[in-house]
């Protein structure tokens, strides 16, 4: 695309076959993820998946070519995707441990896109979006749990409480950059996980117990799911739940991304003074930045909290913001695609290396390490914004 | 002629250095008022005074009639001073025609509730300032368009400048100020970079321009008002070739025992 010149454009018919083809490629290889048992089947796995990665860094215009495609029958793409989407749980059928990797894999997956709005758009280290998680799921099973309130009423609350706390630390954040911003988010983690912790009211580190399944227009979250005679697992309906709140998370992420909104960030990104000198307040882009990520990640929460039924401060560590931050890393900053991709692997692949679950921290560190100094712009790296008919 | 800018006994220590000291000078309406002196003189302290960068120790600046003393830099933008850095700032990971549309920063004003719930209004918007940027891409000299895809930090010297200029340009200044535009230029991108220079003040006769430079060449085509600053001081000022014949001038520049040589 853009400067280079050497990927032609690809002609409607074969872009959608390929719009296709490759997006039922990668459920297959999401599917044989899934399903590999075993070490040595997933090491195989994972040579394919490198094999990948390493044709598309050689050649560069199969990337190109895929993504034009793509770009090209936007209505084929999407038609696709929703196909794969509602279609997976009936290709995993009864095996509820899929679905449920699936599940966390999707939620995730909106708390990298939200993380994504910091460290791949503006480039702001926030180790508390495990906070902003654990805060949307603690407010939505406070709400439920002692004033009855239905999980749809509770859900915007969440979101607004986070956002509350996101504007909260993003102000002081901003006397602080680099190193030392870091550090005061790691701070402010710690300080809610301890909080919840500590606290009566939030259950002390018992949690919460017995937060109510959701139910939509009289079925209940908690019942299994009949869909034209198909008999689907419970956990069907948060996978769909899930896989909306996905599906907004990356709307959101493409509305700010091709916004002035998301130029700002990327302006600060590059140079902070310059930024200030197009007329960038640059202090309140960075709170912006703050509340964005803290919006979607309590939605992320929330749903957690009515999946699992359970929430303890176990699960909002300072251990889950820095695994989020590794799948943006790893998955490709300020590249919504790439992030997604680096939220599925990092969830399901530890998953599937059970053997080293002790190594788990070593691993995300291994990794994190790895790709900053071999490939520091992630699996999919950013893209230059195209504008109208130009590609 | 009206006032555009007003610089009224501004200083600026920073701990014993005193980088500008009490400095006094105005620029009307529609003007060119070059700035030459040494290195280390203040010439850049005096742009970051202006656009809010630093605070003054002490003085007042006055643009278009408003104080901005100490006002911060987005605020000072938005009131229509634009600026190009010494040593190009340019967003280098974001192609050329991002660069000049996050210029156009202070004149749109979609916020994040507006991009996510009217995404219409949001991309009308920026179809709006990729057309104005395109077209401001067109207008300076090198081919700067035809590149508009490229990442800014793949760039030539020259061309760098020119975007520099561009995305000043594209906040629709009342007053650009340059710092150094010729930096990196050969001859004749220099004579062309003049010639951009003087084709913006015929279209835009209102346009005020602060220049900042070394090269005698650009300095000479612009020889209405010279100032020179020496160790943070106004040495002297007037036409060009009264700036130059000026004694001090010669000092600060060749030293003492050459100038008198």
């Amino acid at each position: 695309m853009g400067g280079s010149t050497s990927s032609p454009a690809p002609r409607t018919a074969t872009a959608a076959a390929l719009a296709i083809l490759s997006q039922l490629c990668g459920a297959a290889l999401l599917y044989a993820i899934l399903k590999a048992e075993g070490t040595w089947h997933v090491a195989g796995l994972l040579a394919l998946l490198g094999l990948g990665f390493y044709l598309l860094e050689r050649f560069p215009w199969i990337g190109d070519f895929v993504t034009a495609s793509l770009a090209r029958v936007p209505l084929v793409t999407m038609a696709t995707a929703a196909v794969i989407v509602l279609g997976f749980p009936f290709l995993v059928g009864t095996n509820t441990y899929v679905l449920h990797l699936l599940i966390v894999a999707q939620l995730y997956a909106v708390l990298a896109l939200a993380l994504n709005f910091q460290l791949g758009s503006a480039n702001i280290p926030n180790f508390a979006t495990g906070a902003s998680y654990g805060i949307g799921a603690y407010v939505s099973a406070l709400l439920a749990l002692n004033l009855g309130m239905s999980f749809w009423l509770t859900l915007p609350i969440a979101a607004l409480a986070a956002t509350l706390f996101g504007f909260i630390i993003g102000i002081p954040s901003m006397r602080t950059r680099d190193t030392y911003l870091a550090l005061v988010t790691i701070a402010f983690g710690v300080v809610v996980q301890q909080l919840l912790n500590n606290l009566d009211w939030t259950g002390g580190p018992n949690g919460l117990v017995g937060i109510p399944a959701p139910s939509l227009f009289g079925h209940s979250f908690a019942s299994p799911l009949q869909v034209f005679g198909w008999t689907l697992p419970s956990q069907a309906n948060f996978y769909y739940l899930a896989a909306a709140l996905v599906v907004v998370a990356i709307v959101t992420a493409q509305r700010l991304h091709g916004s002035r909104i998301g130029l700002a960030w990327n302006a600060l990104r590059a140079d902070e003074i310059a930024a200030k000198a197009q007329g960038i307040n640059v202090a309140w882009y960075k709170v912006l930045a703050f509340a964005v990520d803290a919006f979607l990640a309590a939605f992320a929460g929330t749903i957690y909290a009515f999946y699992v039924s359970y929430i303890s401060p176990d699960n909002f560590t300072f251990l889950v913001s820095v695994t989020i931050m590794t799948m943006v890393i790893v998955g490709g900053m300020d590249n919504i695609f790439g992030v997604i991709v680096g939220a599925f692997l990092l969830t399901i692949l530890p998953e599937k290396l059970r053997a080293f679950s002790d190594y788990r921290l070593l691993f995300f560190g291994v990794v994190v390490i790895g790709f900053l100094m071999i490939r520091p712009q992630g699996l999919f790296p950013q893209r230059l914004r195209h504008y109208g008919g130009h590609r | 002629m009206s006032v555009l800018l007003d610089i009224e006994n501004v200083t600026m220590r920073f701990g014993g250095l005193v980088a500008l000291d009490d400095v006094t000078f105005s620029i009307e309406k529609g003007s060119v008022l070059a700035v030459i002196g040494p290195n280390g003189a203040g010439k850049s302290t005096l742009f970051n005074v202006v656009t809010g960068v630093y605070k003054p120790t002490a003085g007042r600046v006055t643009f278009d009639g408003a104080d901005i003393t100490g006002k911060p830099t987005y605020e000072v933008v938005q009131r229509g001073i634009a600026r190009t850095f010494q040593a190009s700032r340019l967003f280098s990971d974001l192609s050329v025609l991002d660069n000049v549309i996050i210029g156009m920063h202070t004149r749109t004003k979609t916020g994040v509730l507006k991009a996510l719930f009217r995404p219409g209004a949001s991309r009308r918007e920026m179809a709006a300032c990729v057309e104005k940027a395109e077209t401001l891409l067109r207008l300076g000299s090198g081919d700067l368009y035809e590149q508009r895809y490229r990442p800014a930090g793949t760039l030539a010297q020259a061309d760098r400048r020119r975007l520099e200029i561009a995305r000043a340009l594209a906040s629709q200044p009342k007053l650009l100020l340059l710092d150094e535009p010729s930096v990196g230029m050969d001859d004749t991108e220099t004579d062309a970079l003049v010639a951009d220079i003087a084709r913006l003040r015929s279209e835009h006769p209102e346009l005020s321009v602060i220049l900042i430079e070394h090269d005698m060449r650009v300095v000479e085509a612009f020889p209405e008002r010279v100032m020179c600053v020496d160790y943070g001081s106004l040495i002297a000022e007037g036409g060009f070739a009264a700036v130059r014949a000026d004694p001090r001038v010669q000092e600060a520049y060749l030293g003492k025992a050459a100038a008198h040589a």
